[in-house]
C-alpha cells in the first residue's frame, strides 16, 4: 500500500503549483488575500463531493448523481427549513442522513442489483433533477434561515469556514483510505474484484458502502450549496458531478478503479478552480472557461498516459538515454 | 539435419532495455522441416527474441538471414510477408467473431469492389481447417470453442498465410493432454511439409517428445546452441537453471490419519456430481483429469463459490454450510486459482498488499490497519519465500510469474489457511519457481495444513500427490495412492480408457 504523501502526489501538486503560477503572472489580483479566501469558498463544494466521487472510483464504479442529488437535497432542506418549520439544529443532520440513504439506495441496486454504476447514477442524474421539481411546483424556495449563511460565510481567525471542512474531511478521507480496513478495501475491490471475491472480501458491501461516503458528502456539499445562497432551487448543482469526477481524474485517480490518492483530488480540484478563476479575473467569457477546462481533464489524463513517450522523448532532447517506461499499463514479460 | 541449409539464421541478435540485456548476441538456426525448442527460464530472454524475430521491437546489432539473404524485419506486417506466424501466449483472436473471419483477420479477401469476399473466406476457412484435420465449422463463433479449439484456430491463422516459419509461444500452456496431442500431430504434420517451427514451452516432458532441436538461453546468452545438447530433460533442467538442482521433485511423506476434510456426495448446477472425498492432515490430495473435467468445478464447489444442489461438507467432524466464499475462508479453506492474473492478485498492490488481503480483519483493531504489523511481516515472508525483494517497493505487475505465484499462496501463510486449494499452481512459471513453490507446498504439510492440488502436468501430479482422485465428467471416479499410479495410468485413466488393473485405496 501507499502511504498517504507519496509519489502520486507529486504531478497533481505541480500541476497545481503551475497553474497558480501562470494566473499569477497575467494577473496580480490573484494572490490578493481577498482572492485567495474566496478560492477556498469556490473550490469548498466541488472538493467535498468529489471525495465522494473519487473513493467511488477507487472502487471502479462511478457517480454520476451527485449534481442533481444536490439540487433533490437543497430542495427537500428548504421545505423542511421554510414549511415544515424544522429547527436548523435537526434539519441538517437529517440531510444527511436523506443524502446517505439516497446513496445506499443507489450502491444496492449497483452491488446487489448488478446493474453498472454507470447505469444506476445515470438514471439517478436524471430522476433526481425531476424529483427536485416536484418540490414547491418546481420553484426555487429563498430566505431559508438567517442561520444557514454562517454555515458557509462564517470565519474563524480570519480564514473562512470552508477551509476547516475541507481540512477535516479530507485528512478524515486520507486516514481512511490508508490507514483502515476499508481503505484498503475499496482499493482491492478496485483493483480485482474477482480476486477480492476469492480473499473473503465482501465486494458488494464495500461497493455499497462508497456510495454512502459519496451520498453523505453529496448532502455535505448541498449544505453548502443551501447556506451559500440561502435558497433551495431544483436547478442547482448542473454539472457539479462532472465537476467532481474531473477533480479525481485531473488528481490522477484510474477510472478503472484501484489506483490514485484522495488528496490528488484536492490537487485536481484547486487545478481546476485555479484556472477558472484566473480566467475570471481576466474577464473571459464562460465559454472560454469550459474549453479549457475540457482542455485541462484531456491534458491530464494524456500526461499519465503517455509518461513513457514524454521521458523518451525528453532524454531524446537532453541527449541522455530513456528513463524506463512506469507506465501504469505495463507488466513483466 | 544440420547439414541442411538454414532457413532463417539469426546471427549475434543484442537487445538491450535500460538496465538489462535482454539478448545478448543470441544465434539461432532454424532448419525447414525441424522444430526447434526455445528454452529457459522466465527472464532469460525469450520473449524478447520471439518479440524480435516477429518484428514487434527492432534489435540493437546483429544480422537476420532469410535463405542467407540479410532482411530486415521491420514490423509484424513484414513479418507475415516473409512468411513468419507467431502465435502469442496471449491469444489475439476476437471471441465474438467467427472462426473463418478470425482466420483471415486483417487479410480478408475481397472481391473485385473491394467488399469482403464472404464465399472465398469461406471456402479458403473450410480448406484449411480440412487440410489441418480439425472439426471445426468456419462459422461458429470463436468465443464459444474450447480452449484448444481456439489455439488450433490461431494455427489455422498461420496457415492460411502460408507461414513457413511459426513461432509459438507456450501452445500448450491452457490444454488438455488429448488437445495436446492433436496439435502435436498438427506440427508434426507441418514439419513434414517443410515449415520451420520454433516451439517456446516450460513443459519439458513436451519438449522431449516434440523437439528436434534445442537452444537454451540463461540470462540472455545461449548456453546451449541447436545441435549441442541432447534432448534429455534433467541436463535441460541443469542447463536452464545454470546449476544441478537436484531432486526436481523434492516431496515429503506428511500425511497423518486425521481426516480434516470430509465431503459427501456434493453436487452442483455447474456440473459436479455426486463427488465424495476425505483429505487429511498434512496430505496433498492430486485431482487428476483433463481440462475441463470438472476439477475446478469441485474446487468451486468446496469453496462455497457455486451453490451445492445436495451433499454434505465436513469439516473437521463437524458438518458445514458455506453460503459464500467468505464463509469457507473464515473456515480455513483457500482457493488459489488457476489464474494467477485475473483472480488472484490485485496489481494495484505491492507484495504487502496482496499477502495481507485476505487477513485484514486480524491486522486492524477497530478497523484501522497495523501498517507496521503488515511490513514486518510481508518482509518475512518475502525472506523466507525468496521472493524478490523488489516486492516490498513495486507493485507486483513488476514480478514474474514465478514471484506472482509464491506472494498469492504466501497470502494464505499468512492468513494461516488449514486446507488449501491449489489449482495450476505451477502453470506458466519457470523451473525454479516451480521447485520453491513445491517447497511450499512440503512447508504447508510439514505445518499440518492440507492441500488439494489441482495439476495438469502428470509428473508433477504424481510426485507431489499423497493420493490421487481421478475426476472425469465432474465426479470422481476413483482415489488411488499416488505411488501405484504410473504416468500412463494417469493420462490412460484421465482420458477415460480402459484400466490395467490398479489397486483402489479408500483411506
Amino acid at each position: 500500500m501507499k502511504r498517504i504523501f507519496d509519489t502520486q502526489l507529486i504531478g497533481p501538486f505541480a500541476a497545481m503549483v503551475i497553474a497558480a503560477l501562470i494566473v499569477a503572472m497575467t494577473t496580480d489580483r490573484f494572490l490578493n488575500p481577498g482572492n485567495l479566501s474566496n478560492l477556498s469558498l469556490q473550490v469548498s463544494i466541488v472538493a467535498l463531493i468529489a471525495i465522494g466521487s473519487t473513493i467511488v472510483i477507487f472502487a471502479a464504479g462511478i457517480d454520476l448523481s451527485s449534481g442533481s442529488m444536490v439540487a433533490l437535497l437543497t430542495m427537500i432542506l428548504a421545505q423542511m427549513l421554510k414549511f415544515a418549520d424544522m429547527p436548523l439544529m435537526l434539519a441538517l443532520p437529517l440531510i444527511l442522513v436523506v443524502g446517505g440513504l439516497l446513496g445506499l439506495f443507489l450502491g444496492l441496486i449497483t452491488a446487489y442489483g448488478r446493474i453498472p454504476s454507470f447505469i444506476t447514477t445515470l438514471a439517478a442524474l436524471i430522476a433526481f433533477r425531476g424529483l427536485a421539481l416536484t418540490f414547491n411546483n418546481g420553484s426555487p424556495i429563498f430566505s431559508l434561515d438567517p442561520a444557514l449563511e454562517p454555515i458557509f460565510y462564517g470565519k474563524l481567525f480570519g480564514v473562512p469556514l470552508p477551509f476547516f471542512y475541507l481540512v477535516f474531511f479530507y485528512a478524515l478521507a486520507a486516514f481512511m483510505m490508508n490507514y483502515t480496513k476499508l481503505g484498503r478495501e475499496i482499493y482491492a475491490v478496485g483493483g480485482n474484484p474477482a480476486a477480492a471475491v476469492l480473499t473473503g472480501i465482501n465486494v458488494r458491501k464495500v461497493q455499497t458502502t462508497t456510495f454512502v461516503i459519496a451520498g453523505f458528502m453529496t448532502a455535505l456539499g448541498a449544505v453548502l450549496m443551501s447556506a451559500r445562497l440561502n435558497s433551495g432551487s431544483p436547478n442547482y448543482g448542473q454539472t457539479l458531478e462532472l465537476q467532481a469526477i474531473a477533480a479525481a481524474v485531473v488528481g490522477g485517480a484510474s477510472l478503472a478503479g484501484g489506483r490514485g490518492n484522495i488528496l490528488a483530488t484536492l490537487m485536481g480540484a484547486m487545478t481546476i478552480v485555479i484556472v477558472q478563476n484566473g480566467l475570471n479575473l481576466n474577464a473571459a467569457p464562460s465559454s472560454v472557461q469550459n474549453i479549457v477546462l475540457g482542455l485541462i481533464i484531456l491534458l491530464a489524463v494524456g500526461i499519465d498516459m503517455w509518461r513513457a513517450e514524454i521521458s523518451a522523448l525528453m532524454g531524446r532532447l537532453l541527449g541522455r538515454s530513456p528513463m524506463k517506461p512506469s507506465s501504469k499499463e505495463k507488466r513483466d514479460a | 539435419m544440420t547439414t541442411a541449409t538454414p532457413l532463417w539464421e539469426f546471427v549475434d541478435i543484442t537487445k538491450a532495455y535500460p538496465g538489462v540485456l535482454a539478448n545478448d548476441k543470441v544465434c539461432i538456426k532454424l532448419l525447414p522441416g525441424s522444430i526447434h525448442g526455445l528454452l529457459g527460464e522466465n527472464g532469460c530472454g525469450k520473449s524478447t527474441m520471439i518479440k524480435t524475430l516477429s518484428g514487434v521491437q527492432q534489435p540493437d546489432s546483429g544480422q537476420i538471414l532469410y535463405n542467407g539473404q540479410q532482411v530486415t524485419i521491420s514490423d509484424p506486417q513484414v513479418a507475415r510477408d516473409l512468411g513468419i506466424a507467431t502465435v502469442f501466449q496471449e491469444f489475439s483472436i476476437v471471441p465474438t467473431l467467427s472462426v473463418g473471419e478470425n482466420i483471415f483477420l486483417g487479410n480478408m479477401p475481397r472481391s473485385r469492389f473491394g467488399v469482403i469476399d464472404w464465399g472465398r473466406v469461406q471456402d479458403e476457412a473450410a480448406r484449411v481447417l480440412a487440410e489441418m484435420d480439425v472439426d471445426i465449422s468456419p462459422d461458429a463463433i470463436t468465443g464459444t470453442l474450447s480452449v484448444g479449439e481456439q489455439q488450433l484456430v490461431e494455427i489455422a491463422k498461420a496457415i492460411a498465410i502460408d507461414a513457413r516459419m511459426i513461432i509459438l509461444d507456450e501452445p500448450t500452456a491452457a490444454l488438455g493432454e488429448d488437445e495436446i496431442e492433436r496439435l502435436h500431430q498438427l506440427l508434426r504434420k507441418m514439419r513434414s511439409r517443410g515449415t520451420a517451427i520454433l516451439y517456446v514451452s516450460h513443459r519439458l516432458d513436451e519438449v522431449e517428445r516434440i523437439v528436434d532441436e534445442v537452444t537454451i538461453l540463461r540470462g540472455g546468452r545461449v548456453v546451449r546452441a541447436s545441435g549441442e545438447t541432447e534432448i534429455n530433460v534433467s541436463e535441460i533442467v541443469s542447463a536452464m537453471v545454470g546449476e544441478d538442482i537436484g531432486e526436481h521433485y523434492p516431496k515429503e511423506q506428511n500425511a497423518t490419519p486425521d481426516v480434516v476434510l470430509e465431503a459427501q456426495g456434493l453436487s452442483t448446477n455447474s456440473g459436479v456430481s455426486d463427488v465424495s472425498l476425505m483429505l487429511h492432515k498434512g496430505e496433498v490430495l492430486g485431482l487428476g483429469g483433463v481440462l475441463g473435467s470438472g476439477r475446478t468445478e469441485i474446487a468451486r464447489a468446496l469453496f462455497g463459490t457455486d451453490e451445492l444442489s445436495s451433499g454434505q461438507i465436513i469439516l473437521s467432524g463437524k458438518p458445514v454450510r458455506f453460503r459464500s466464499e467468505i464463509d469457507a475462508i473464515r473456515a480455513g479453506l483457500a482457493l488459489v486459482p488457476e489464474n494467477r492474473k485475473y483472480d488472484g492478485l490485485f496489481f494495484n498492490f505491492r507484495a504487502s498488499g496482496n499477502i495481507t488481503a485476505s487477513s485484514l480483519g486480524s491486522l486492524s483493531r477497530y478497523g484501522v490497519l497495523n501498517l507496521r504489523a503488515e511490513e514486518q511481516a510481508t518482509r518475512e515472508l518475502i525472506e523466507d519465500l525468496e521472493i524478490s525483494t523488489q516486492a516490498e517497493e513495486k507493485t507486483v505487475n513488476f514480478l514474474s510469474g514465478g514471484n506472482q505465484q509464491k506472494i498469492v499462496i504466501a497470502r494464505w501463510l499468512f492468513s494461516d489457511s488449514d486446507i488449501l486449494i491449489l489449482d495450476e499452481p505451477t502453470q506458466g512459471i519457470d523451473i525454479g519457481a516451480k521447485i520453491a513453490v513445491y517447497k511450499l507446498i512440503n512447508k504447508l504439510t510439514r505445518a499440518g495444513k492440507s492441500i488439494i492440488l489441482i495439476s495438469s502436468d502428470h509428473d508433477e501430479l504424481l510426485a507431489m500427490s499423497d493420493r490421487i482422485s481421478i475426476v472425469q465428467h465432474g465426479t470422481i471416479v476413483r482415489t488411488v495412492a499416488a505411488s501405484n499410479l504410473t504416468h500412463d495410468d494417469l493420462v490412460r485413466a484421465s482420458a477415460d480408457v480402459p484400466q490395467r488393473n490398479i489397486e483402489e485405496v479408500f483411506a
